[in-house]
């Protein structure tokens, strides 16, 4: 529990990360409390990624505090986090393509021992994506782009996240399939009281999901608020709503 | 390479695609297309190449630029050579004869060869993509066979036939040494060490992906450790053997801790210095006793009894075993003939365990890894070390067979020589490295006859295999696909080609076809969508 009385599930505290001696992140600091959605918005090079890397310890931030459930999780090996409920799903989707998609899930369960609760899950994520039941067999890399999204959101679901962080799920997919994907993310939330960092371009549908929204500019977070305030705020419409 | 296990599905992807959907599918399908002509859409096609009307002047063009290809490099090859062929210096009368004659001989030959060559590769494309067409094109027969590289080994998945297959492969390689001459029972020992190391580097090479090219030094280390031990401490075969493959394991794990951060050509750059380093060690340090090598290794001991004194004499009495067999050389193919197939458990374990599917998508993606919670470099790690195991266990047996043991028994042609077997048989697949095995140490004993040439006819046919079958022998394939065609579904759709964002979602999502469809077995009936 967070002083404050919210339970606090990831608080990060003037966050700087460097590639070489390009400064990614500038101070960002922002908090998730449990089973809320949370989205980063902002353009190509704001940063956005680079604070997931961050989290997960992909690019460690050179100073600032990472709290992870009470504990700095600053250097964090990626993995490690994982078994700590912390799962990221990589932009790109990333499936393994030459794994079938049954072996895909399977991996995302990769830390867990418990056969019983791996088949649940299984057949959670089988009912919940019937084209993933049907693509079983099928190898990853013969999937589409949609059906890919979908594969990796329910490869990291399938270690049993107490955090998602999910990044640019929307990338590359045509409209339909990105309100699909959306209403997904929204399902998770409400089913498995899963936590959410979601990542995204694409504000419009990403405020529509999210409870409250960061908004990223160059290496600092320039905006924050709650779905609605950003929905409504002038300078958020012009400037990433398009009006 | 590793690209082989779904290099077959790739060509029959997009072409199955495009014909089952009646229309011109992705730009994939269209490459096909281009190749295979109208009649991929109508029906099954029986000549595609002769089909398009005009043919005549486009074949006519072809044969020129075949022609003029030809012309080229045998002009060039000519150039090349001509120093070489026509120049000889005549040293008895210190002058130069000059050879001109040999030079239009040359020419012609490399000519012929180069279209000769250029034909068999056009060939083999375009026997793929017929491969491809026809497999969707006509309805599938009763019990229908997969592509033809599949069918005969689709026979072994039926478990009687496999069953059987294994029961008599098992009694004709336990009858063997009681009905073949020493020199037979001696090649086979070395093709199975052969099948050991194969199978050992398949882990390290076919599984996970990481190139060692200095597995020899894990080799020699197993023989190695028997060799000083037993001239050291006097111990016995049975006792090194564990700590043949226990102080591989170590070396493994010595050498993959700093240098598992590398990867691709690093790792096999340093992998190879290693091997280096280690045989300039054997060679120059005292205790190993140098490029002298060590002598005089004992065979394995059975209880303790005189094999050849005792066991031989009533044997060969009753005229089951050759006069000049020696029954030490039999124990030692028995231990191997054990070891192999103690090997071919826990690798075919090893593949299917969580393990091995971690190694899997390491070679596939390792951030995708670590976000799954994957140790990167501690799954590395353990499959650098077990495949070290391996060698290291192949080592004592090597020692003992052939007792006496040098530096130059460890150096890199032998690296090579197992490399070749693992990617020539095919990455990944357990039984394509034993068939390469066989196929690398038996053709150079048939090539015996050739002499001086063998070593130029083995590598001629490694070259040619890389070329016409470059997935290996039998490509590793891990999943079998079932087909179980459910009605109404328009199933050929299913295993849309690879990059499938834009084709797949439109056609794919109303089916829900089957719950494996098969990329490897028959398409199914090509429902025009």
């Amino acid at each position: 529990m967070a002083p404050d009385g919210a339970d606090r599930v990831l608080e990060i505290d003037s966050v700087r990360t460097f590639y070489g001696n390009i400064e990614a992140l500038k101070g960002v600091s922002f908090h998730i409390d449990r089973q809320e959605i949370i989205a980063i918005l902002g353009s190509n090079g704001a940063g956005k990624t680079t604070c997931l890397s961050s989290i997960v310890g992909l690019a460690p931030p050179r100073s600032g505090r990472v709290v992870y459930e009470g504990r700095d999780i600053r250097g964090a090996s990626t993995d490690s986090l994982v078994r700590d409920g912390l799962v990221m799903v990589p932009e790109g989707r990333r499936i393994f393509p030459a794994l079938t998609v049954r072996e895909n899930l399977r991996m995302g369960a990769y830390l867990r021992r418990d056969r019983q609760g791996v088949k649940d899950d299984l057949d959670y994520i089988f009912t919940m994506f019937p084209i993933l039941a049907a693509r079983a067999g099928q190898d990853g890399g013969t999937l589409s782009g949609g059906e890919q999204q979908m594969l990796a959101i329910s490869r990291g679901l399938m270690g049993r996240p107490r955090m998602l962080l999910l990044d640019e799920p929307s990338l590359g997919l045509a409209p339909i399939v990105i309100r699909n994907i959306f209403d997904t993310i929204r399902r998770i939330n409400q089913e498995q009281k899963t936590t959410i960092l979601l990542v995204e371009q694409n504000a419009n549908l990403a405020l529509q999901v999210a409870h409250r929204a960061y908004i990223m500019t160059t290496g600092l977070i320039t905006l924050s608020g709650t779905a609605s305030e950003l929905l409504n705020d002038e300078n958020v419409r012009r400037a990433y709503l398009g009006g | 390479m590793t690209q082989a296990p779904f290099s077959v599905k790739g060509q029959a992807g997009p072409a199955s695609a495009a014909a089952a959907s009646g229309a011109p599918g992705g730009p994939a399908a269209a490459v096909h297309a281009e190749t295979a002509g109208p009649s991929g859409l109508s029906g099954p096609p029986a000549a595609p190449a002769a089909a398009s009307p005009g043919s005549k002047a486009a074949l006519l063009r072809r044969l020129a630029g075949e022609l003029r290809a030809a012309v080229i490099s045998a002009a060039w090859l000519t150039f090349l050579a001509l120093p070489l062929v026509v120049f000889r210096i005549n040293s008895a009368f210190g002058k130069i004869d000059y050879l001109w004659g040999r030079l239009p001989k040359l020419a012609a030959v490399t000519f012929l060869a180069t279209l000769a060559w250029r034909f068999l590769l056009r060939r083999t494309a375009f026997s793929r993509v017929k491969e491809a067409v026809s497999e969707a094109g006509g309805p599938p027969p009763e019990g229908a066979r997969g592509p033809a590289g599949r069918s005969w080994l689709s026979l072994l998945d039926r478990a009687p036939a496999k069953k059987a297959l294994f029961l008599a492969l098992a009694a004709f390689l336990l009858s063997v040494p009681f009905w073949t001459s020493p020199y037979v029972v001696l090649i086979l020992i070395t093709a199975l060490i052969y099948i050991t190391l194969g199978l050992g580097l398949n882990i390290v090479v076919g599984v996970a992906g990481l190139l060692n090219l200095g597995y020899a030094a894990f080799f020699g280390v197993g023989a190695y450790t028997f060799g000083l031990l037993h001239s050291g401490l006097g111990l016995g075969f049975w006792a090194c053997l564990p700590l043949g493959a226990l102080s591989a394991t170590v070396l493994g794990l010595l050498l993959g801790i700093p240098v598992l951060r590398l990867s691709g050509d690093y790792l096999a750059i340093v992998t190879l210095g290693f091997a280096e380093i280690f045989r300039l060690v054997l060679v120059n340090v005292d205790f190993t006793n140098g490029p002298r090598g060590i002598r005089n290794i004992p065979p394995p001991s059975l209880f303790g009894i005189d094999l050849n004194g005792a066991v031989k004499p009533f044997l060969a009495g009753k005229g089951l075993l050759h006069p000049d067999m020696d029954l030490n050389k039999v124990l030692i193919y028995f231990i191997i003939l054990a070891i192999v197939a103690l090997t071919v458990l826990c690798v075919y374990r090893l593949e299917n365990s969580r393990l091995g599917r971690a190694w899997l998508a390491l070679r596939e993606d390792e951030v995708a890894c670590q976000a799954m919670g994957i140790n990167r470099t501690r799954a590395k790690l353990t499959a650098f070390a077990l495949g070290s195991t391996w060698a290291g266990l192949a080592g004592v047996v090597f020692a003992s067979q052939i007792t006496f043991i040098s530096p130059a028994s460890f150096d890199f042609m032998l690296s090579v020589m197992v490399l070749s077997i693992v990617v020539l048989g095919g990455m990944g697949s357990i039984p394509g490295v034993m068939i390469g095995a066989a196929v690398l140490i038996l053709l150079p004993e048939y090539l015996r006859e050739f002499q001086d040439y063998r070593m130029l006819i083995f590598g001629l046919i490694m070259v040619l295999m890389m070329v016409f079958r470059p997935q290996g022998i039998i490509p590793g394939t891990r999943r079998v696909y079932l087909y179980s065609p459910s009605p109404g579904a328009g199933g050929g759709a299913a295993p849309s080609a690879g990059d499938g964002e834009g084709q797949g979602e439109g056609p794919a999502a109303p089916s829900p076809a089957g719950a494996s469809s098969a990329p490897a077995a028959p398409a199914g009936p090509a429902a025009p969508s």
